[in-house]
């Protein structure tokens, strides 16, 4: 569906996060990380006064608060599992054993036990390769289910895993952005797959930049000069320069439609003979007793 | 001898270019006479209508009771979820008993999406339609003025659609009355509720999916659905109804691993559940993400091991969506596999190319043609060419506009 307001752009109708209870996913490759627009999601949370809590596997906690503001960091819990993910050594933070529904919920209803809060999975990558798909889709699903967490936003990049994998968790998804990059330098692509509850589904595709402050600015549509429609040329019309007139003026039209044709029928006639009466010939047939043989049963005298 | 015509609901002998009959075989025996089902004119076998009356009419009449028909889902599950409401609401509406099974959605809230029945059929219109006497002559001479001999000739049924009044239609856009849905006697499973008992014990089955058997077994003995057991008064249908199946949410890693470590889960299942149907008066329907499954040979290890296969290819978000051959349909529809039940030869559908489009009150499925192509400048463009002109405009979009400007 590619009709949109203007000033409305899916894109940012994300970022408001008006989806209470979803799932987004943020899918992106190695030609384009998607861990910007990740960030700026996290800004447009935190600036909503939600509490964010952000389960930080792919890059430290420095990197990540890098260009958030810092007076948003009180709303913001950073659950460090890129230092020790296994747990190799006995205090660790957090590992990826302990992804699961419960221990997650836990976690959430300690530092926010009133509001239900944002959960960021900074990326759903490093935690597939640990723990079985299954089990992953089994704590996404639950987590969305219950109550306790507001939105899910994860980051996954898809040319780490398989495409049954990558599917399974998209399925889940209740939106999917995937980022590529641009034509021009500072300039992505994002194409957006949102499902709605009632099973619509709608597409778009948007190009967008990111600027310092971790605004999303969206730009125009992508011109695809693949999917252009075939302009329609200027149709020659070839009773233009001829020596004769083909054309019709107004009262020569009316002439024309007025003129009786010759096998034309009066409507009565055409009634008539289009529903035929009863004299036509019409056979009317009532199947009688004698009419009724039954192959199995020719003396008609079996009690079944 | 005029063949004899004995109906047990009069319908009309309507002229149809389809080579369906409104012949209906008289029979002597005793056959169970539950509503909402009929017997099949092509072999006697009891049918039950699936929802979608172009299906049923694709399916040789409709599902035959003790069979299981396999969905494969398109891309979002929105159409192939469209089928399954749209089999529980038929179920709903013919006083038949459910049992609904998921792994994502509560069973509860899939019974309150189902679509609304339009129970006045009457203010359906076809186009093919009989001249009714009460009509206004006006309208319908005016229509042609030199050819109205042709008038009441049908024009061609691209939609197909079986004559007697079987199945029923549905209004997508509105959900189905809680004192309807509510009359319905109806079970569940829910995977999330039915936590595994006991882990680690190395079996070619999963727990979820004998979980699920056992259940489905434990209602029909329960309720009187098994044909081994005495046979009650007043006997009715089960439909079954089990969402996505294969997917990760019921515990089976099929869609996830090129070679997955369950690999006979689902089909010792499928199995199970096939012979489970065969004694029973009940009919199942089968949802599955097959385009998560990488593993072809899989895929049709499944197909074999359900009796009737569709499966369902969404326009959304392919490359089809823009092809002006497509614009006026949401999705193909591919017949994978149709029954061979107590007979030699099935019923195959006359036509292969098949398309779907989900209207308000309908689901048809309507056979792919060309459209007469009217315009003298514009070549003869064959589907493949216009599949082909679509992929290959990225490249080089000049040579193929020459391409099209060849015509002799």
């Amino acid at each position: 569906m590619l009709g949109n307001a203007p000033s409305f752009t899916m894109l940012s109708e994300l970022l408001q996060g008006t989806d209470v209870g979803g799932f987004l996913l943020i899918q992106d490759s190695c030609s384009y990380s998607g861990r910007h627009l990740l960030k700026s999601f996290i800004d447009a949370a935190l600036n909503r006064e939600e509490v964010v809590h952000v389960l930080g596997l792919d890059v430290s906690e420095e990197e990540l608060k890098e260009g958030l503001k810092s007076f948003v960091f009180q709303r913001l819990h950073f659950h460090d599992a890129y230092a020790d993910p296994l747990g190799w050594t006995d205090n660790s933070p957090f590992t990826v054993h302990q992804f699961s529904s419960s221990r997650l919920t836990e976690l959430l209803k300690q530092t926010a036990p009133s509001k239900p809060a944002t959960l960021v999975i900074d990326s759903l990558s490093w935690v597939l390769r640990h723990i079985s798909p299954t089990a992953v889709c089994h704590t996404l699903q639950q987590l969305k289910k219950g109550g306790a967490v507001r939105t899910i936003i994860g980051l996954l990049h898809e040319d780490m895993h398989s495409r049954g994998i990558v599917g399974s968790v998209c399925r889940l998804a209740t939106s999917v952005i995937t980022v590529e990059p641009g034509t021009k330098g500072e300039e992505a692509l994002a194409k957006i797959t949102k499902r709605s509850k009632s099973g619509k589904v709608t597409q778009d595709e948007q190009i967008f930049s990111i600027r310092k402050d971790l605004t999303v600015t969206v730009l125009s549509k992508p011109t695809n000069p693949g999917h252009k429609r075939s302009t329609t040329e200027e149709q020659v019309d070839p009773t233009a320069n001829l020596t004769f007139n083909l054309r019709l003026t107004d009262a020569e039209r009316e002439a024309k439609e007025k003129l009786a044709l010759p096998f034309v029928f009066s409507k009565e006639k055409k009634t008539a003979l289009l529903h035929s009466g009863p004299g036509s010939g019409k056979i009317l047939y009532e199947p009688d007793a004698s009419d009724d043989y039954d192959q199995e049963d020719p003396d008609d005298d079996l009690d079944v | 001898m005029a063949a004899p015509v004995k109906s047990m609901d009069k319908p009309p002998a309507e002229f149809s270019p389809l080579n369906f009959t409104s012949f209906q075989k008289k029979s002597r025996t005793k056959s169970l006479s539950i509503p909402g089902t009929r017997p099949s004119v092509q072999n006697g076998q009891l049918l039950v209508s699936s929802g979608v009356t172009s299906l049923d009419y694709l399916l040789g009449g409709g599902l035959a009771v003790g069979t299981v028909l396999l969905i494969e889902e398109d891309r979002y599950d929105s159409f192939s979820r469209m089928i399954f409401k749209y089999f529980l609401a038929e179920g709903v509406v013919c006083r038949h008993e459910l049992f609904v099974a998921a792994a994502q959605d509560d069973p509860d809230d899939i019974l309150q999406e189902l679509p609304a029945p339009i129970l006045d059929d009457v203010a359906i219109h076809r186009p093919g339609e009989q001249p009714r006497m009460s009509c206004e002559p006006q309208d319908t001479l005016d229509a042609m003025k030199i050819a109205w001999r042709y008038q009441n000739l049908p024009k061609v049924q691209s939609a197909l659609a079986s004559s007697s009044r079987f199945g029923h239609y549905y209004d997508v856009s509105k959900t189905m009355e809680p004192e309807i849905r509510q009359a319905a006697k109806w079970h569940r499973f829910y995977h999330p509720e039915h936590p595994p008992l006991s882990s680690g014990t190395h079996s070619p089955k999963l727990e979820s999916y004998s979980a699920l058997l056992k259940s489905l077994r434990d209602v029909i003995q329960r309720e009187g659905f098994d044909l081994t057991a005495p046979l009650p008064k007043s006997r009715n249908i089960l439909r079954v109804g089990l969402h996505s199946l294969g997917s990760a949410l019921w515990g089976d890693d099929l869609c996830c691993y090129n070679n997955p470590k369950n690999v006979h889960a689902l089909t010792s299942f499928l199995y199970g559940l096939r012979a489970l149907l065969r004694t029973s008066l009940s009919v199942a329907v089968v949802t599955v993400p097959s385009h998560l499954i990488q593993d072809r040979a899989l895929m049709g290890s499944i197909t074999r091991l359900c009796d009737n296969a569709i499966a369902l290819e969404s326009f959304k978000g392919s490359e089809r969506e823009t092809n002006p051959l497509y614009k006026d349909y949401h999705g193909l529809l591919h017949v994978r596999q149709v029954p061979r039940l107590n007979c030699l030869a099935s019923h195959l559908p006359d036509h292969k190319d098949l398309a779907f489009k989900l209207k308000r009150k309908q689901f048809t499925i309507e056979r792919l043609h060309l459209p007469p192509d009217l315009s003298e400048t514009v070549s003869r463009v064959s589907k493949g060419e216009l599949a082909g002109a679509a992929t290959a405009a990225a490249a080089c979009s000049s040579a193929t506009s020459s391409a099209k400007h060849l015509d002799f």
